[in-house]
């Protein structure tokens, strides 16, 4: 074996091919860690424009640290249809499908996405490194498992102008692209493959690239998009909008059945929100008995959007003679829900919606009070006391715009 | 000769589970009695200055497992004891090297250069081995059952266990039993490709036995060391500032402070045994002592083949104790250096100093020095683990020199022909040699260098056959096993003889568990 | 097309008992057979024109008394005898150690190398006949699954308290003591000579890739020493050849109306949604079934025969995690003449020689296999086939067979080439020549099977004899994984009953037997 002696042990965290550009607009130098890089939290000294930026313009966000997978082979489609939830086999090339993954249990591993890149070519993308677990499940099928995630760049546009950007850069018009497709295109001759999905329920885009030409790309749409407001985002922005959009995340709505240490850690995609997702008139999959199980008797959780009711807010802090306080950032602090004084769940992440002008989050509560409409109690601290305030179970994703689905032609 | 003292208790051996013993009996209000044969306390865990200027943790070197219980309830901060985390694991390798910090992130990108399946692999081991580390606790504290003539506590304490286990999921139970039985390499085969990670990680299943990591046996020493508990923390190892003896010496003030009487360079010559009963001690200079309670701190072969007589003993419990396995497998080389040791592969200062040099670059390394030791001859290549304690504790060494301390497997106390100073500078130069490949300076700062082979252990420290655990860790030696059956409950065939050393449950390490579960073992007979 | 009821997949003795007794209980039984014979381990084959060898084992340690009960082998041909010199641990100096029957006798051997020795030998037998028991009472069990065991397992376990009220808790403790043992360990309290040493410690090592360093020899001497009544080394001969013990079973089985096909390889065990439905041949042809028991060890089972991809992940990984490694070969030698073995009486050739001159000797040759090579030295134990049944070879001439420990599967930086073997060949030839000083004069031909070629002709996974190494981490309920155990996989309707079950490997049936018992019983419920 030969060790390249490339790496210094002074070398902390991985650096984006886009933190030389990042680095220098982070005006706040506030940074997270995410996947092992160094990862902006926001741009600016506050993040609101950032929000809105999602929300009425057009944001950029370097979501190169996402997993990436590549599936290749023969059997890859089999590989992938016996280890995710959803059916992979009307996966049309150019495709790209939402899908979590289960332990054989039925509990939840990861989610991403699955983009058909060829008839026997696949990528997979994850929140977690999941390498381990494809192989694992690959051994004896004919497919070829290769980890993108250093190989490839990706940025994400998103945003109501992002397509008007994309469509002065691509000689290829993206009207057609529709939600939740993607195409290989050209930007200055620049090849790149985007995808029509993201993490903020708006209308965007996701580009994939070699990271040699990660600057260039970024150099084109800072300038291309500069008439239409286009604003480099961090996290703090994309935490607000993915709850607006009822996106879970993983790791703060939900632990991974491969990393919960205890068994009441874990979730199946029923009690996620994701029963959607799980596909049964497929043939086998990791999990399929036990979610069948599972449906037949009903989940024990559900996932549900959660609002805040107003008023009683405001109450609680007039009695106190503040004004309602509100988070400023979106929290991942797990908050308990009751009924009738006992729990019945907890909220995992929430946030101030100031598109909405709504106080929402997402909560697992007990499968009993998951009825939209239902009244609970939310725990809430005013003034260093402890106050339950009235909410109810509302429908999610609590944001969904016509044009994150719309196409113009 | 002056009037015979009497005590409540008296304890052979002021090392440091020997202390925590006296300290707690003295907490109970029992009067105490601690003696010690050396001019220093601590037994294995001492602090010298071996050379003007600089000091040693001559034997022990690192505190993984000390109890956070007995930290708490002897207020050991309070006496002295601060415990500094160790920050790294650094493999030197020929052409690379294998750096394992305490940052996740950094850990992991350093594995996924290696192999991106261990780094995966190994996020999900260390909170696997917390938990099974979690699950084997319960066996760890609770006082082993008489199982031949269980009493009603031994019962109630064999139910608790059992519905414990009972408790446990298949996963964690599987790998319970794994870990019981399996050799470290077969165990980490299931989990890691990466060689030197694999080596390394299965060096401590080796540390203190005469095993190899291929052995069957060696998962559950290497369980023992993570079980390592330093602010509830698993795994978390840790260095003492001023040395292991510091612990020892913060152990003996806790002990005074409660009232204990200690005397040093006090050697026992005999446990005083009456119609069955021991009734004291006396010592090689004649002094006699009296005491309604002797508890031993040596290893079983010197408390009951040398400080009573056999005949004081029943014959199977004596064949027991001859069947014992000691086995010493371990060397200690201690070196004053001029200056930092350079490792080719990772030039200069940094975090791989301030942590765990671990010079086992692959199972072949280890296996082969095990096999020389299973011939009777030291290691030509042995497996070194190394510690810096001047970096993290500059009061350790002159301004701007340095110590070194190397932990050597393996040196066989049962060398062909016996130890001698010829094979004992041989041993340090290889020693030195081995270093050497990895960090060529290393033959150019030493100033000084300290030798100790397990025959130097034992005369130094009076452990048999110089081994650090006071027996091996093996299966047939755990738990109701150890150091025999019937009497691994601290009691001894002879009434108010007790023993509270490492040979008894649960075992070797800078614990404290044997000297603590011993004191509340004898608390609740009195 | 004929239906059965069971399909029993492999014939070795094994998976014959296991047809036998589920044909006795009036199921409708079929046993398919790759090979043209059945007989797996106790296949009995001619090597060379005119000279016949047991493929692997030429004794038999023990077989289930409840297996020669139930299937009333005797009158099916069976005839197995005991020697009254079990073992000759050969001595360079020719001062042999030879172990009687009568422990007397075999003291009086003993005491030309101690004294202090061959006094002790007597109680060393009583006290490994003690803790055999224990092993003969854990044997007759179906192992429990664990953790979370009911009272109702609990009590199936009770006939273990017989041997613990027998001897007392302290017999029980010595159980425990012994087992993870290593064999020096074991050795250190009872005897100092080493060639005694040696040749007591191979009982330890017997067709495992372990040295006698290794903790847990222990329980591999132990397992070999079940129902030997207190005879260390015990062994049995098969009248004609360890292939009668195979034929016996089959005929016992045909006449239970039990179906047997030969030279039927099965391609695939199909299995859909964790139910198994039947086997498919490699000839093409399917046959559909409501139960299918393997004897074929599980790695065969479950990854070639059923798929990676039809198990549950967890399974999978615990299936390929389980330790095989086999590093035990076979040489068969034709000789033109008998050999004259130095201080061996003519007529006391039919027995197994053993060479292990010391416990250390044996630890090398182990040494080797863990770097991947073959021993230099080896242990070598062989017997003279010809000797106990004359067929085996033409008038006047005879036949040698020798296992050779270590010759690992795994080997680094070469393979299992013809030049390796004659390698492994020129070493045994070697390390005999010290006790048949003309041995290499009489050899006509000879065969090498190395674990390689007997994963080849017997489909034993890495060529392991005992179908999974018969470590403590592989025993008992953890044999072959915790969720298997019970002889019933995790695929519905396919059972498991070859020596990768409860416990573990040897020609002695238990495995068939429980396993067959464990279908019943499940079919009762």
């Amino acid at each position: 074996m030969s060790y390249g002696n490339q790496f210094t042990a002074h070398t902390q965290l991985r650096l984006s091919p886009f933190f030389e550009r990042t680095s220098k607009l982070n005006e706040s130098q506030e940074w997270r860690r995410w996947g092992g890089y160094l990862s902006a939290t926001k741009y600016d000294l506050v993040h609101d424009n950032e929000y809105f930026a999602i929300r009425t313009k057009a944001a950029l966000l370097d979501i190169t640290p996402l997993q990436k997978y590549i599936l290749e082979g023969p059997e890859a489609q089999h590989c992938l249809d016996r280890l995710v939830t959803r059916n992979i086999g009307i996966c049309k090339v150019g495709q790209v499908m939402y899908t979590p993954w289960c332990d054989e249990a039925g509990k939840q591993i990861d989610d991403g996405t699955v983009q058909r890149l060829g008839d026997q070519k696949f990528r997979i993308t994850s929140a977690e490194p999941n390498l381990e677990w494809i192989l694992q499940n690959a051994s004896g099928m004919d497919v070829n498992v290769v980890d993108d995630s250093e190989t490839t760049a990706a940025l994400a546009l998103q945003g109501p102008n992002s397509r008007a950007i994309l469509n002065t850069i691509d000689s290829d018009s993206l009207d057609s692209l529709k939600f939740f497709w993607m195409m290989e295109a050209r930007l200055n001759d620049i090849p790149v493959a985007i995808s029509r999905t993201g993490y903020t329920g708006d209308l965007g885009y996701e580009i994939w690239m070699d990271p040699k030409d990660a600057l260039a790309v970024w150099d084109l749409l800072m300038e291309k998009g500069k008439p239409y407001g286009i604003t480099p985002t961090g996290l703090h922005a994309l935490d607000m909008v993915r709850i607006e959009a009822g996106l879970i995340l993983l790791d703060v709505d939900y632990v991974s059945a491969r990393h919960a240490i205890i068994e009441s850690r874990k979730s199946s995609p029923y009690e996620l929100g994701l029963g959607w997702t799980v596909k049964m008139k497929k043939k086998d999959f990791i999990g399929k008995k036990a979610l069948e199980l599972e449906q037949a008797r009903g989940p024990e959780w559900e996932f549900v959007g959660i609002e805040i009711e107003w008023n009683e807010l405001e109450d609680h802090f007039r009695k106190v003679g503040l004004p309602p306080g509100l988070p400023s950032l979106a929290w991942r602090i797990s908050t308990p829900i009751y009924k009738n004084n006992e729990q019945v769940g907890y909220a995992t992440s929430g946030t101030w919606s100031p598109i909405l002008k709504r106080y929402i989050a997402l909560a697992h509560v007990k499968s009993e009070y998951a009825g939209l409409g239902t009244q609970l109690d939310f725990e809430l601290k005013v003034e260093h006391f402890r106050k339950l305030t009235p909410i109810k179970v509302v429908e999610s994703p609590f944001f969904n715009p016509e044009r994150k689905r719309s196409c113009p032609l | 000769m002056s009037a015979i003292k009497s005590y409540d208790a008296i304890v052979i051996g002021g090392g440091h589970n020997g202390l925590t013993t006296a300290a707690y009996l003295a907490r109970a209000g029992k009067k105490v009695l601690v003696l010690e044969r050396r001019y220093v306390l601590g037994g294995a865990a001492v602090t010298e200055e071996v050379f003007p200027g600089f000091k040693f943790s001559v034997c022990s070197y690192v505190v993984s497992l000390l109890k956070p219980t007995i930290i708490r309830e002897l207020m050991l901060p309070k006496f002295g004891l601060e415990l500094l985390p160790l920050e790294s694991t650094f493999t030197p390798l020929d052409h690379d090297y294998l750096l394992r910090t305490s940052d996740h992130d950094q850990t992991r990108r350093e594995i996924y250069r290696h192999s991106p399946k261990d780094a995966e692999a190994y996020d999900r081991f260390g909170p696997l081995m917390g938990q099974i580390g979690m699950a084997v606790r319960p066996i760890l504290e609770t006082i082993a059952p008489n199982v031949i003539r269980p009493s009603l506590s031994d019962l109630s304490a064999t139910k608790r266990l059992f519905d414990h286990f009972k408790a446990l999921n298949d996963e964690q139970f599987e790998y319970l039993t794994k870990l019981m039985t399996m050799s470290s390499a077969d165990f980490l085969d299931e989990w890691f490709e990466f060689e030197p990670l694999k080596a390394t990680m299965s060096a401590s299943g080796i540390i203190g036995t005469f095993m190899g990591p291929r052995s069957p046996g060696s998962a559950y020493i290497m369980l023992h060391h993570y079980v390592g508990d330093i602010d509830g923390a698993f795994r978390a190892w840790g260095f003492q500032r001023g040395g292991t003896g510091a612990v020892s010496m913060a152990i003996a003030r806790s002990a005074k402070h409660f009232g204990a009487e200690i005397i040093t360079e006090a050697p026992v010559e005999k446990v005083i045994v009456e119609n069955g009963r021991a009734v004291g001690v006396a010592l090689v200079n004649g002094d006699e002592y009296k005491a309604e309670k002797v508890i031993s701190g040596l290893d079983p072969k010197l408390s009951f083949l040398k400080m009573v007589d056999e005949s004081d003993l029943p014959s199977d419990f004596v064949t027991d104790i001859k069947n014992f396995r000691i086995r010493g497998s371990s060397g200690k080389v201690n070196l004053a250096l001029d200056r930092l040791p350079n490792f080719t592969s990772l030039p200069g200062d940094g975090p791989h100093l301030r942590g765990a040099i671990s010079i086992s670059p692959s199972y072949d390394h280890l296996e082969k020095a095990y096999d020389d030791a299973k011939y009777g001859n030291f290691s030509q290549e042995p497996y070194i683990d190394i510690i810096l304690p001047s970096v993290l504790d500059p009061e350790m060494a002159p301004p701007g020199k340095h110590i070194m301390s190397c932990f050597v497997q393996y040196a066989p106390y049962d060398i062909k022909g016996g130890w001698d100073d010829q094979k004992r500078e041989a041993f340090g130069d290889a020693v030195v040699n081995t270093i050497a490949r990895f960090a060529p300076n290393i033959k150019d700062i030493i100033l000084h260098r300290q030798v100790l082979t397990p025959a130097d252990l034992e005369s130094t420290f009076g452990l048999t056959e110089g081994n650090i655990f006071h027996g091996e860790l093996t299966l047939q030696q755990l738990f109701v096993m150890r150091p025999a059956v019937k009497w691994a409950n601290y009691k001894t065939p002879i009434t108010n003889y007790y023993q509270c050393g490492s040979g008894t449950h649960p075992g070797g390490g800078i614990t404290g568990s044997p000297g603590e579960m011993a004191a509340k073992k004898i608390l609740r007979d009195w | 097309m004929e239906h059965y009821d069971i399909i029993v997949v492999g014939g070795g003795v094994n998976s014959l008992i296991t047809a036998a007794v589920l044909g006795q209980s009036g199921k409708k039984v079929l046993l398919v057979e790759a090979q043209e014979q059945v007989g797996g381990l106790a296949s009995t084959t001619e090597f060379a024109a005119g000279y016949k060898c047991n493929l692997v084992n030429d004794v038999v340690k023990w077989v289930d008394p409840r297996v020669m009960k139930i299937l009333d082998l005797g009158s099916y041909g069976l005839e197995l005898t005991s020697p009254d010199i079990v073992r000759i641990a050969l001595d360079i100096n020719g001062q042999h150690i030879l172990f009687h029957r009568n422990a007397d006798q075999t003291a009086t051997s003993i005491s030309t190398h101690s004294k202090q020795d061959a006094k002790a030998w007597k109680g060393f037998t009583e006290y490994i006949n003690n803790l055999t028991k224990f092993l003969e009472k854990l044997y007759e069990l179906t192992p429990p699954k664990l953790p979370d065991i009911g009272l109702k397992e609990a009590l199936s376990l009770r006939s273990m308290l017989s041997p613990v009220i027998k001897q007392g808790t302290r017999g029980l403790v010595n159980f425990m003591r012994v087992a993870p043992m290593m064999m020096p360990e074991l050795m250190d309290e009872w005897f100092e000579s080493e060639l005694l040493r040696g040749a007591l410690s191979t009982a330890g090592i017997h067709h495992i890739t372990q040295g006698p360093f290794s903790a847990a020899t222990g329980l591999n001497l132990l397992h070999q020493h079940v129902y030997a009544k207190g005879v260390f080394h015990n062994v049995h001969l098969v009248k004609g050849g360890t292939g009668n013990l195979a034929g016996a079973l089959r005929k016992s089985a045909q006449s239970s109306g039990v179906k047997i096909r030969t030279n039927a390889k099965v391609k695939s065990i199909d299995v859909a949604n964790y139910i198994c439905s039947g086997v498919t041949l490699t000839k093409g042809e399917s046959l559909a079934t409501e139960k299918v028991v393997s004897g074929l060890d599980p790695r065969n089972t479950f990854i070639n025969l059923i798929g990676a991809v039809k198990l549950n992940p967890r399974f999978h990984t615990q299936i390929r995690n389980l330790k095989f490694r086999g590093s035990a070969a076979r040489v068969h030698f034709a000789l033109n003449s008998l050999p004259e073995i130095n201080g061996v009486a003519k007529h006391n050739m039919g027995t197994v020689f053993s060479v292990a001159p010391s416990i250390s000797y044996l630890e090398k040759a182990y040494d080797a296999s863990k770097y991947g090579q073959i021993s230099e030295n080896p242990y070598v134990e062989f017997t003279l086939p010809s000797v106990i049944n004359p067929g085996f070879a033409p008038y006047g001439k005879h036949v040698l067979s020798a296992t050779v420990q270590y010759a690992p599967y795994h080997l680094r930086g070469q393979s299992w080439t013809k030049g390796l073997k004659d390698q492994l060949k020129n070493n045994v030839v070697r390390v005999l020549e010290n006790y048949i000083p003309n041995f290499s004069t009489l050899i006509e031909a000879a065969v090498v099977l190395s674990p390689v070629d007997l994963e080849e002709k017997l489909g034993l996974t890495e060529g392991n004899l005992n179908h999974g190494e018969m470590t403590l981490d592989q025993f008992f309920f953890m044999r072959p994984t915790m969720s298997s155990a019970q002889y019933k996989s995790p695929i519905e309707n396919l059972y498991l009953c070859g020596p990768g079950t409860h416990p573990g490997g040897g020609l002695h049936g238990t495995n068939g037997f429980n396993a067959a018992h464990e279908i019943l019983k499940r079919q009762r419920r």
